[in-house]
C-alpha cells in the first residue's frame, strides 16, 4: 500500500513544484506551495501508518503542518496584497527587485 | 646575548605594525597630525627590531634559534588507515623564521615603509584608512618574509594584494581605479597558479611522518621545512613507508608533475618580478599609485617576486631550475635589454623608472641562473640594492610631482638652480640606478655577471650591454629634469623640506654603505646560501 | 726605506677629506672652500713627492698592502694599493697638476657661485684618480676608473644650465661607459681563467709571462682587446674619441686636469699596469699600435681646421695619446708612459694657457683673438713653451719623448713611423697656427679690451713651463735612466739619428709652413679651402664621425625602442587587455542569471539538486 500513497504524494509534489516554477501568477503560486506542503503531510500520514515504526507521531506532525501552511498562506496573501497595492499586478515577471 | 633573548622577536616585527593599526583605528578621524605621528612612529618599531636582528644575527649559525612556531588549522583526513596510524591530519602551522635570505629582505621592508611613512605628507585625503591599509601592507609584506608554511606565505601574499588594490584605488592619480583593477586581476591571476601549485605542493611533498612509540601520525603540511627536505633529498622519500599507508602513496612527484609546479611557480611569481612579457600591469601602477604606495611597490612587493621564485622555484625544483638556467638567463637579458631600450623612448618620468625596474630585475634572473654564490649573492644584493635605489627614486618623483605638478620629460628642465638639494639627490640615485662603484647598484650588477659568466659567456655580455643602455636611459632622464636651462614658471620653487630630506638622506646613505661596504650584506647571505644552495650547486657540479 | 710608501694610502684620502668638508659646506664659505680643496691637493702632493724622493734609489721594492673586500663562498674580491715607480711617477703628475689647477681655478673661477660645488668636484676627482693610480688590482681599478669618469661627467656638466654643456655630460660619459663595459667583460674574464681567480697585477705579470702557458692566447688576445676597448673609451681613441672635444664645454681648469694630463692618459696608465698581458699577445699589440697611430694622424689632421682653441687642444690632446698607445703596441713602455709623463705638463700648461687667454677675451674662436701677445706677455711666453714642447721641438721636453717613439716605431714598424712623422709635422703646423693667430698680428674683434690675467692664473703657467722644459730630460738616448728606473732592467742606450733628424725637420717645417700662413701671410689663408673645399669641410667638421653615428647608432636604437613600444603597448598591452575583457565578459555572462526571478533562482536549485540526487544515485553503478 505504502507505493501508491508515496507515488500519490510523488505525483501532487511535482505538480506543486511545477506550479511554483512555472505560473506567472502570485496567488497561483502561493498554491502550488499549498499543494507541495499537502504532498508533504500525505507522505507524513502514509509513512505514520505503513512505515517501519507506525506510531502516531506523524500523524500529529501533520496536524502542525497544516496549521503552519495556514499562517504561512494567510501571510503570504498579506505580503501579496501589499505588493499588489505597491505595483498593481500579481505578475511575479514583475517582481524582480532582488537583481537591485 | 641580550636581555630580550628568547622573546618571540620576529613575532614581535610581525605585530607591531598591527598594534599601530588598531591604535589608529581608535584616533579621532579628523585628527590627521596624530594619525601620520602614529603611523611613523610605529613604522619605526619593525626597523628598530630589524635592525636589532640584523645586528645580533648568527651569521655561523644562521637562522636557527629564531624558529616561532604555534599551531594553527588542523583539518582530520577522513582517509582509511591501519592500525598503527594514531591519525591522518592536514596541518598548517603558524611558523615563523628567517635565514640570511628572507633577513636582508625584513630590514628592507621596515625601512622603506618607513621611508614611505615620512614621504606620505603627500596623501591628502581619508589619512585614517590610508594609514590603516598602509599598516596591514607592511604586516603583509613582513609576514611574507617570515612565514616558514606555505599556507601562511599566501596567506600574507593576499594581504598585500589587497592591501596594496585599495591604496592605489582610492590614494592614486587620475587613473587609479583601472590601475588598481589590472593590478588585481593580474596579481589574481598569479595568486590563483601559486594557490594552485602550493596545493598540489603541500599534498605531495608536504607529507610527514611522526612517530610516537608504536603509533605513528601521518601528516600533510605546509611547512617549507618538510617540503624542501622532501623535494631535495630523495632518501626522505624512500624513508617513508607505504605498506603502513594501506595502499596510499602520498608522495608522487612524477617528473612531469615537477615540471608542471615548476613552470607554474615561475608564471605565478614571474608576473609579481615581473618577467618579460608579464610586465605591463606595473607600468600603470607605477604611474597611478601615489608615490609613497610606489616606493614600497617598487621597493618592496618587486622583491617577493623575486624571493618567492628563489625560495619556492629555484630552492624546491634545484633540476628544474638548473635545466632551465639558460631559459632564465635568457629571460633576464631580455627584461634588462627590453626594459632598457623601453625605458630610452619613454616620455614620462615614471614610466622610464617603471621600465628601470623591469631592466632591474632582469639582473636578478641573471644572478638566480648563474647557479654559484657569486651569482646567488649578486641577485639577493641587487634585491636589496634595487629596493633601496628605487625607494629614493620615487621618493623624489613624489617630491617633484608636489612642486611642479607633472613628471612630463617634455615640460620639466633645470631644476638644479631652484632645487639644488634634491637634484643632486636625484642624480646620485641615477648614478646609482646605473650602477655606479661606490654605491650598492654596482655590486649586485657586478657579482650576478661575474657568477653567470662561468657558464653563460654570450648571455653575460648581452646584459652587460645592458650597462650601457641603462647609462643611456638614466642620464637621459635625470638630465633633462636637473640641468639645462629652467622655465620661468620653476623659478620660485623650494628646496626639500626637513621631513622629504629624512628619509632621502637616510636611503641615500644605506646606498653609499653598502655600495662601499657589501661585506655588510654578503657575510649575513653566505651562510644561507652556502647551505641552502648546497644541493642546487651539486647539481651543476653533476650535471 | 719604504717607509712613505706605506703610508701612499694617505694621498688619496687628503683630497676625499677635502671633498666631505667641501659637500657639507654646500654653497657658503666661497673662500674656505677654495683654501680647503687647495689644502688637500697640496698635502697630497707634498706626500708624494716625498714618496717618489724616496724611491729615487735604485734599489726600492714595490710595496702592496691590500684587504678582502668581500668573501663570497670559495671567491675572494680584495681591494689595497700598490705602489710601484710607475704609480710613484703617476702620483706626482696627478697631484701636482691637481694643486696647480686648485690654484688657477681661484681666479678664474672666482665669480662663480657655485665654486665651492666646483673645488669638491675637483677634490674628488682627485681623489678617485690617486685611487685609480694606487689600485693594486684590476677590480678596484675599474671602480676608481668609473668614479674618475663621473666627476669627468660631473665637471663638464658644471654649467648644467647650459644645454651643450649638458648634451656633452652625457656623451662623455655613454661614450666612456661604452668601453668601460668592454673593461668590465675583461674584468670578468681575466677572474674566471686566473689561477685562484686573483685580479691583481702582481699575479698577472707572473701568470702572463709568456712562458706559463696558463691561459691560451686566443683568451689572451681577447682579455688584452676587452682590457683595450676600455683604454679606448677613456683615452679617447678612434672610433671612441668623440666625447672629449665635446667635453671641452667644461670650465677650461677642468679641461686641463681631467681631459688632457690625468684622466684621459689614464687608458694609457691602464695598458701599462696590465702590459704583461699585452706582450703575451701580438694581434693585441698590433691592434694596440695600428689604432693609436691611426688616432693620432687621424685627431692631428682635423685639428688644423678647427677654429675653437680648445677643440683644437682636445684634438691634439686625441692625437697625443694615439702617440702614447702606438709607443706601447710598439712594444715601447718607456716610450709610451714617457710621454705621459711629459705631456701631462705641457698639455695642461697649453690649457691652462687657453684659459687664462679666454679669460681674458671671453671667447673661444681663434680668428676673433689676435696680437695678444703684447698684451699677455707671461701667458704668451707659457705658452709658446708649450706649443714648442708639443710640437716637438729640442731641447724642450716634448721632443725627447716623441723622439723615443719615432725610434720605436723607426726600428719596427716603418708604416707607423711615417704615419708618426706626418702627424708630428700637422701637430706642428696646428700648434704654429693657433699661436699667430692669437699671438700676433693684428688685434683681432674680441681683444681689444684684453690684459693679463691675476697672478693665481699665471703662477701656475709660469710652475708648468719648468718642468714642460725640463721634464725631458729623465730619458734621452744617451741617458736611459727614466726607462730603468720604470721598468727595474736597464735598457740598452737607444736611439737613432735617422729617426732624430727626421723628427726635428718635420717639426720645424711645420711650423715655418704655419708661419709662412698665419704669421707672415706670404701665402694665403684660403689657398687650400679655395683648392678642395671638399676636404677642409670634412676636416672642419671632423670627418663627420658624430653624423655617422647619429645615423649609425643612435637612429636605429630610437627606432627601435620605437618599435618596441607599440608592440609592448599592443602585443603585450593587449594580453593584458585581453585578460581584463575575457574576466569582464565571463562576469557578464553570469550577471545574466541573476535577473531577480525567485523562480529562476529555485529552477536553479532544483536543477543542482536533481544533479546531486543522480551523481549519489549513479555512482553506484560505477564500477
Amino acid at each position: 500500500m505504502l507505493p501508491s500513497y508515496l507515488t500519490v504524494a510523488a505525483i501532487l509534489f511535482c505538480i506543486g513544484l511545477y506550479g511554483a516554477l512555472v505560473k506567472r501568477n502570485a496567488i497561483i503560486v502561493l498554491l502550488s506551495l499549498e499543494l507541495m506542503l499537502n504532498a508533504v503531510n500525505l507522505n507524513l500520514v502514509a509513512f505514520s501508518k505503513y512505515g517501519v515504526v507506525p506510531s502516531l507521531t506523524g500523524q500529529i506532525f501533520s496536524l502542525f503542518t497544516i496549521t503552519v501552511a495556514a499562517a504561512e498562506a494567510a501571510i503570504g496573501v498579506a505580503i501579496l496584497f501589499a505588493l499588489f497595492r505597491l505595483r498593481g499586478t500579481v505578475n511575479v515577471d514583475e517582481f524582480d527587485k532582488m537583481r537591485r | 646575548m641580550s636581555i630580550l633573548n628568547g622573546l618571540p622577536i620576529l613575532s614581535f616585527i610581525l605585530l607591531s605594525p598591527l598594534v599601530g593599526l588598531l591604535v589608529i583605528l581608535l584616533l579621532p578621524k579628523e585628527r590627521s597630525s596624530w594619525m601620520k605621528t602614529a603611523a611613523i612612529l610605529t613604522t619605526l618599531v619593525p626597523l628598530a627590531l630589524s635592525l636589532w636582528l640584523y645586528a645580533g644575527y648568527d651569521k655561523q649559525q644562521g637562522g636557527a634559534g629564531y624558529e616561532e612556531q604555534l599551531s594553527w588549522v588542523e583539518v582530520p583526513l577522513n582517509k582509511e588507515f591501519q592500525n598503527g596510524v594514531a591519525e591522518f591530519v592536514f596541518k598548517f602551522q603558524y611558523s615563523l623564521g628567517i635565514d640570511g635570505i628572507s633577513l636582508p629582505l625584513v630590514l628592507l621592508t621596515a625601512l622603506v615603509t618607513a621611508m614611505a611613512a615620512l614621504a606620505a605628507f603627500h596623501i591628502k585625503k581619508r589619512w585614517k584608512s590610508f594609514f590603516v591599509w598602509f599598516l596591514l601592507l607592511e604586516a603583509g609584506m613582513l609576514g611574507v618574509f617570515l612565514a616558514q608554511d606555505v599556507f601562511l606565505f599566501f596567506v600574507f601574499f593576499e594581504v598585500t594584494l589587497v592591501a596594496m588594490y585599495f591604496l592605489i584605488g582610492i590614494w592614486g592619480y587620475f587613473h587609479r581605479e583601472r590601475a588598481a583593477n589590472q593590478f588585481l586581476l593580474y596579481n589574481g591571476i598569479g595568486s590563483a597558479i601559486m594557490l594552485l601549485a602550493f596545493v598540489l605542493l603541500v599534498n605531495t611533498a608536504g607529507f610527514r611522518i611522526e612517530q610516537a612509540g608504536e603509533q605513528a601520525s601521518f601528516i600533510y603540511s605546509g611547512s617549507y621545512a618538510d617540503i624542501l627536505r622532501n623535494m631535495t633529498d630523495p632518501a626522505a622519500w624512500v624513508n617513508m613507508s607505504p605498506e603502513q599507508l594501506g595502499g596510499i602513496n602520498p608522495f608522487q612527484m612524477t617528473e612531469t608533475m615537477q615540471w608542471v609546479l615548476f613552470i607554474m611557480l615561475l608564471v605565478a611569481f614571474g608576473i609579481k618580478l615581473p618577467i618579460f612579457p608579464f610586465h605591463t600591469w606595473m607600468l600603470k601602477v607605477h604611474t597611478e599609485a601615489p608615490p609613497a604606495v610606489v616606493m614600497i611597490h617598487s621597493g618592496v612587493l618587486l622583491k617577493m617576486g623575486a624571493y618567492g621564485l628563489l625560495r619556492f622555484g629555484v630552492l624546491l625544483f634545484p633540476e628544474q631550475a638548473r635545466e632551465w638556467a639558460v631559459v632564465l638567463a635568457a629571460l633576464g637579458v631580455i627584461n634588462i635589454l627590453y626594459g632598457a631600450l623601453l625605458a630610452f623612448r619613454q616620455q614620462e618620468f615614471k614610466l622610464v623608472l617603471a621600465y628601470s625596474s623591469i631592466s632591474h630585475m632582469g639582473i636578478v634572473l641573471l644572478g638566480l641562473a648563474a647557479f654559484n654564490e657569486l651569482g646567488m649573492q649578486g641577485a639577493l644584493f641587487q634585491l636589496v640594492s634595487h629596493g633601496l635605489i628605487s625607494a629614493l627614486l620615487f621618493l623624489i618623483v613624489g617630491s617633484i610631482h608636489e612642486r611642479t605638478g607633472t613628471t612630463e620629460l617634455s615640460e620639466l628642465g633645470g631644476l638644479a638652480r631652484s632645487m639644488p638639494f634634491i637634484s643632486g639627490v636625484l642624480l646620485t640615485a641615477g648614478l646609482a640606478s646605473l650602477g655606479l662603484p661606490g654605491l650598492s647598484g654596482f655590486i649586485g650588477e657586478f657579482l650576478a655577471f661575474l657568477g653567470l659568466f662561468e657558464s653563460m659567456r654570450w648571455l653575460t655580455a648581452a646584459g652587460v650591454l645592458g650597462i650601457i643602455l641603462t647609462a643611456v636611459y638614466v642620464l637621459r632622464a635625470v638630465l633633462k629634469i636637473t640641468f639645462g636651462t629652467q622655465p620661468e614658471k620653476y623659478g620660485a620653487l623650494k628646496d626639500a623640506r626637513l621631513i622629504e630630506a629624512i628619509p632621502m638622506i637616510v636611503l641615500l646613505a644605506f646606498i653609499l654603505l653598502l655600495g662601499c661596504y657589501p661585506s655588510l650584506l654578503t657575510d649575513t647571505v653566505q651562510n644561507s646560501v652556502g647551505t641552502l644552495f648546497e644541493p642546487l650547486f651539486a647539481t651543476r657540479a653533476g650535471g | 726605506m719604504e717607509m712613505y710608501s706605506q703610508a701612499a694610502w694617505l694621498i688619496p684620502l687628503f683630497p676625499l677629506a677635502a671633498f666631505l668638508v667641501l659637500t657639507a659646506l654646500g654653497r657658503s664659505f666661497r673662500r674656505a672652500g677654495v683654501l680647503i680643496g687647495t689644502l688637500g691637493s697640496l698635502a697630497a702632493f707634498v706626500l708624494s713627492l716625498f714618496i717618489v724622493i724616496d724611491r729615487l734609489d735604485a734599489n726600492t721594492v714595490d710595496y702592496n698592502y691590500a684587504f678582502d673586500w668581500m668573501k663570497i663562498g670559495d671567491y675572494t674580491l680584495r681591494i689595497g694599493f700598490e705602489v710601484t715607480n710607475l704609480t710613484a711617477m703617476m702620483l706626482v703628475v696627478v697631484t701636482l697638476v691637481s694643486f696647480l689647477v686648485n690654484v688657477y681655478s681661484a681666479g678664474y673661477m672666482k665669480n662663480d657661485e657655485r665654486i665651492t660645488v666646483f673645488y669638491g668636484y675637483v677634490s674628488l676627482f682627485t681623489f678617485s684618480m690617486l685611487g685609480l693610480v694606487l689600485s693594486d688590482n684590476l677590480l678596484s681599478l675599474y671602480i676608481f676608473w668609473e668614479l674618475v669618469g663621473v666627476c669627468s661627467f660631473l665637471l663638464v656638466g658644471f654649467w648644467y644650465a647650459k644645454p651643450k654643456a649638458r648634451a656633452a655630460a652625457k656623451k662623455a660619459f655613454i661614450v666612456t661607459r661604452i668601453g668601460d663595459a668592454g673593461l668590465l667583460l675583461g674584468i670578468l674574464l681575466l677572474f674566471w681563467y686566473m689561477p685562484g681567480h686573483a685580479l691583481d697585477f702582481t699575479t698577472i705579470q707572473s701568470v702572463f709571462d709568456g712562458q706559463s702557458g696558463a691561459i691560451t692566447t686566443g683568451i689572451t688576445t681577447l682579455i688584452a682587446l676587452l682590457i683595450f676597448l676600455g683604454a679606448v673609451g677613456k683615452s679617447g681613441q678612434f672610433p671612441l674619441h668623440v666625447w672629449l672635444p665635446d667635453a671641452m664645454e667644461g670650465p677650461t681648469p677642468i679641461s686641463a686636469l681631467i681631459h688632457a694630463a690625468t684622466m684621459v692618459a689614464a687608458g694609457v696608465f691602464l695598458i701599462a699596469r696590465t702590459y704583461d698581458i699585452f706582450q703575451d699577445s701580438a694581434a693585441a699589440m698590433e691592434t694596440v699600435a695600428y689604432i693609436g697611430g691611426f688616432t693620432a694622424i687621424f685627431a692631428a689632421t682635423i685639428a688644423l681646421a678647427q677654429n675653437d682653441i680648445k677643440r683644437i687642444l682636445a684634438y691634439s690632446t686625441v692625437s697625443q695619446l694615439g702617440y702614447m698607445m702606438m709607443a706601447l703596441g710598439l712594444g715601447s713602455l718607456t716610450g709610451g708612459v714617457f710621454h705621459l709623463f711629459t705631456h701631462a705638463f705641457f698639455k695642461a700648461l697649453l690649457f691652462l694657457g687657453a684659459g687664462s687667454i679666454i679669460h681674458a677675451v671671453h671667447t673661444q674662436n681663434i680668428h676673433e683673438m689676435g696680437g695678444l701677445g703684447a698684451k699677455m706677455k707671461v701667458t704668451a711666453w707659457t705658452f709658446a713653451i708649450g706649443a714648442l714642447a708639443l710640437s716637438g721641438i729640442p731641447p724642450l721636453s716634448g721632443f725627447w719623448s716623441k723622439d723615443m717613439i719615432l725610434t720605436a716605431a723607426f726600428e719596427t714598424n716603418p708604416l707607423l713611423f711615417f704615419v708618426g712623422l706626418a702627424a708630428a709635422f700637422c701637430t706642428a703646423l696646428y700648434m704654429s697656427r693657433l699661436f699667430f693667430l692669437v699671438f700676433t698680428g693684428k688685434p683681432g674683434a674680441a681683444s681689444s679690451g684684453a690684459q693679463e690675467s691675476p697672478v693665481t692664473m699665471t703662477l701656475p703657467l709660469v710652475v708648468l713651463a719648468v718642468p714642460a722644459v725640463a721634464a725631458g730630460f729623465v730619458e734621452t738616448p744617451w741617458n736611459g735612466w727614466f726607462g730603468s728606473w720604470l721598468s727595474g732592467e736597464a735598457e740598452a742606450a737607444h736611439g737613432s739619428g735617422v729617426a732624430i733628424v727626421a723628427s726635428i725637420a718635420v717639426g720645424l717645417l711645420g711650423i715655418y709652413v704655419g708661419w709662412l700662413v698665419y704669421g707672415k701671410g706670404s701665402v694665403s689663408r684660403t689657398a687650400l679651402a679655395d683648392r678642395v673645399p671638399w676636404l677642409v669641410k670634412l676636416l672642419e667638421r671632423s670627418y663627420y664621425v658624430d653624423e655617422l653615428y647619429a645615423v649609425f647608432v643612435v637612429k636605429p636604437l630610437k627606432l627601435l625602442g620605437a618599435i618596441l613600444i607599440v608592440i609592448d603597448e599592443y602585443v603585450i598591452g593587449g594580453l593584458v587587455r585581453l585578460t581584463g575583457i575575457a574576466t569582464v565578459s565571463a562576469g557578464r555572462l553570469a550577471a545574466r542569471l541573476q535577473n531577480g526571478q525567485v523562480q529562476t533562482y529555485s529552477l536553479a536549485a532544483v536543477i543542482g539538486f536533481v544533479i546531486i540526487v543522480i551523481a549519489l544515485v549513479g555512482r553506484r553503478f560505477l564500477p
